[in-house]
């Protein structure tokens, strides 16, 4: 069965942020083969016209105001974070010296 | 064990102003019978506070028919204090802090949360297998898919357990299960509703909509969810419609039409069979039904892949095990930390579609996989306006097959997209789109008729629907 390397398993995941078992990169070697051949049909399609379609409703793309409603307090924004210090959210250090 | 969530919502309402039964009676009833009916998986989380909520709403509305109706929201529609997990572990402690729009609107009209509906994990997949929860079963053979994404409310209207449930559609996740459950699901023009709060898969595809027994409920409930919403600016703004105004009347002179594709070998016989008697019936009571060609629609499963997986791996970059859901317990940096946690957190399906989509937004890839798919998404488009300037509707089959056997498409990547070969294109044009179940296969399982009408003209779609309805 045709198979992507591993090398290009580990690039997608890595395009995605996705880290992967072994078992993973053996199993998606196989699976995201498929879905790039089906992607790629798109290449045999030949009779198009080189207009876009971004979304169907496009005539109607409307703006709001840029006014101030209603707002979250702290604690509602990182009520959901899976780690937090008092009133922050605790990450990874970020920055070395 | 009582029987009033059988009835039809009408005469729900009836008993309800005529103060023979309480909105806890009913709420009471569907809590038992989910508890009865568990092995369905029908749904991932209960609202613990919903008896408390039917016993806070006060005084019957007379001109409010879904008044104290209980209801079956998908688990990727936001609603505040209660659990909204999208099917995956990422999410699987979340708890929102605001109510979609959506939401708002259902709790305005004084319908009551039961409980939120299992589905494909981020609504990605055709049979809800994918779901971290479990699969629904199908009632009618619960061996069977109860299709998918929208699978845990398919069964929960089929088994019975409320009688009204929301959906969200991206590839046929509402048209779909409600083929191969035997209900009515409806898939509105992309922009009636407001996705303010539903968890974004594919955002010029996804569209918020109605799973009903029945046409009427189905309409009348449209009615409720429909209009612009500044939180969500593809949302548009149109006059106020009754959906239900034209259910009841004739079909005289209707203009139909069947793209070739919808009848060819891709459908199982005895389901062409069916929309072939479908046809007459129409014909004998004066619809005009024409069999037409349709360019572009073989490629709407290609396009839909390259489009769908493209900006799910766009808007699915939100999970970075930060500000919410679940965060890996070991790694080094910050990276480290990204990676593991969308390793462990996303399940299979999410995972590929994810990598596919960064790699199709990847550098020159863009041009060659993204924009030229939504090049051809215009043609098909258009190819749709133009059956519209002389047809009023669209019809063919809902899926090519009856609901089928669980585990058959399970890590098969493709298949997973096959079941929807018929419903995508709608999707792709944003137009509304309606399954209504046309009887039952040898094996007693449902068949669904796809009834596909111009864009904001699903009262046309309602009108033929239950025409159909009342003869199948």
């Amino acid at each position: 069965m045709d198979k992507l390397s591993r090398e290009e398993v580990l690039h997608v995941a890595h395009l995605a942020r996705i880290s992967l078992t072994e078992e993973e990169i053996e199993k998606f070697r196989v699976q995201l083969k498929v879905l790039m051949d089906d992607i790629d049909k798109i290449k045999e399609v030949k009779d198009y016209d080189d207009e876009m379609m971004f979304t169907p409703i496009e005539e109607n793309a409307r703006l709001r105001e840029d006014v101030v409603g209603d707002m979250l307090t702290a604690k509602e924004a990182i009520s959901n974070a899976p780690k937090k210090n008092g009133s922050f959210i605790e990450v990874p250090v970020m920055i070395n010296e | 064990m009582s029987k009033y969530l059988d009835l039809s919502i009408k005469e729900i309402h009836e008993l309800l102003v005529d103060k023979k039964i309480t909105p806890l009676d009913l709420v009471d009833e569907a809590l038992e019978r989910i508890e009865e009916n568990k092995d369905l998986n029908a749904f991932i989380t209960i609202n613990d506070k919903v008896r408390e909520e039917a016993s806070a709403l006060g005084e019957v509305e007379p001109d409010n028919i879904f008044f104290g109706i209980p209801i079956a929201v998908k688990d990727n529609i936001v609603t505040k204090d209660l659990k909204t997990t999208c099917a995956s572990h990422i999410l699987d402690n979340f708890i929102p802090i605001y109510d979609a729009t959506i939401v708002e609107k259902l709790k305005e009209n004084k319908l009551l949360i039961i409980g939120k509906a299992n589905m494909d994990e981020f609504a990605m997949g055709s049979t809800s297998e994918t779901s971290y929860f479990g699969t629904p079963l199908n009632p009618h053979d619960k061996k069977r898919t109860a299709g998918g994404s929208s699978g845990g409310s398919a069964t929960a209207i089929s088994g019975g357990l409320v009688p009204l449930a929301l959906g969200s559609d991206t590839g046929g996740s509402i048209r779909q299960p409600a083929s191969y459950t035997g209900i009515v699901g409806m898939k509105p023009t992309y922009g009636r509703i407001s996705r303010y709060g539903l968890v974004a898969f594919a955002s010029s595809l996804d569209q918020i909509g109605p799973m009903t027994r029945t046409v009427y409920e189905n309409a009348a409930l449209l009615n409720i969810l429909v209009g612009e919403d500044d939180k969500d600016l593809t949302s548009v703004k149109k006059e106020k419609e009754d959906f239900t105004r034209l259910i009841g009347k004739d079909i005289k002179g209707m203009k139909i039409a069947l793209p070739k594709y919808f009848v060819s070998d891709i459908v199982d016989e005895e389901i062409s069979k069916r929309i072939k008697e479908v046809i007459s019936f129409l014909k004998e009571n004066g619809a005009t039904v024409d069999i037409v060609d349709m360019k572009y629609l073989d490629t709407a499963v290609n396009l839909y892949q390259i489009i769908a997986m493209a900006e799910a791996s766009s808007n699915l970059a939100r999970f970075d095990g930060i500000r919410y859901g679940y965060r890996a317990t070991s790694f080094n940096n910050v990276d480290s930390m990204y990676e593991k946690t969308r390793g462990e957190g996303f399940g299979d399906e999410v995972k590929r579609r994810i990598m596919v989509g960064s790699y199709i937004l990847s550098g020159e890839n863009a041009k060659t996989y993204y924009d030229k798919a939504l090049m051809v998404r215009d043609d098909i488009t258009k190819e749709f306006n133009r059956i519209f300037k002389d047809y009023d509707l669209i019809i063919g089959p809902t899926t090519t097959r009856v609901a089928p056997l669980l585990g058959t498409s399970k890590d098969d990547p493709h298949k997973a997209f096959m079941d929807d070969v018929l419903v995508i294109p709608v999707n792709m044009a944003g137009l509304p789109g309606l399954s209504v179940p046309v009887g039952k296969s040898s094996e007693n399982l449902p068949i669904g008729l796809h009834i596909i009408g111009k864009a904001f003209d699903e009262a046309t779609i309602y009108r033929l629907a239950s025409f159909i309805e009342e003869v199948f």
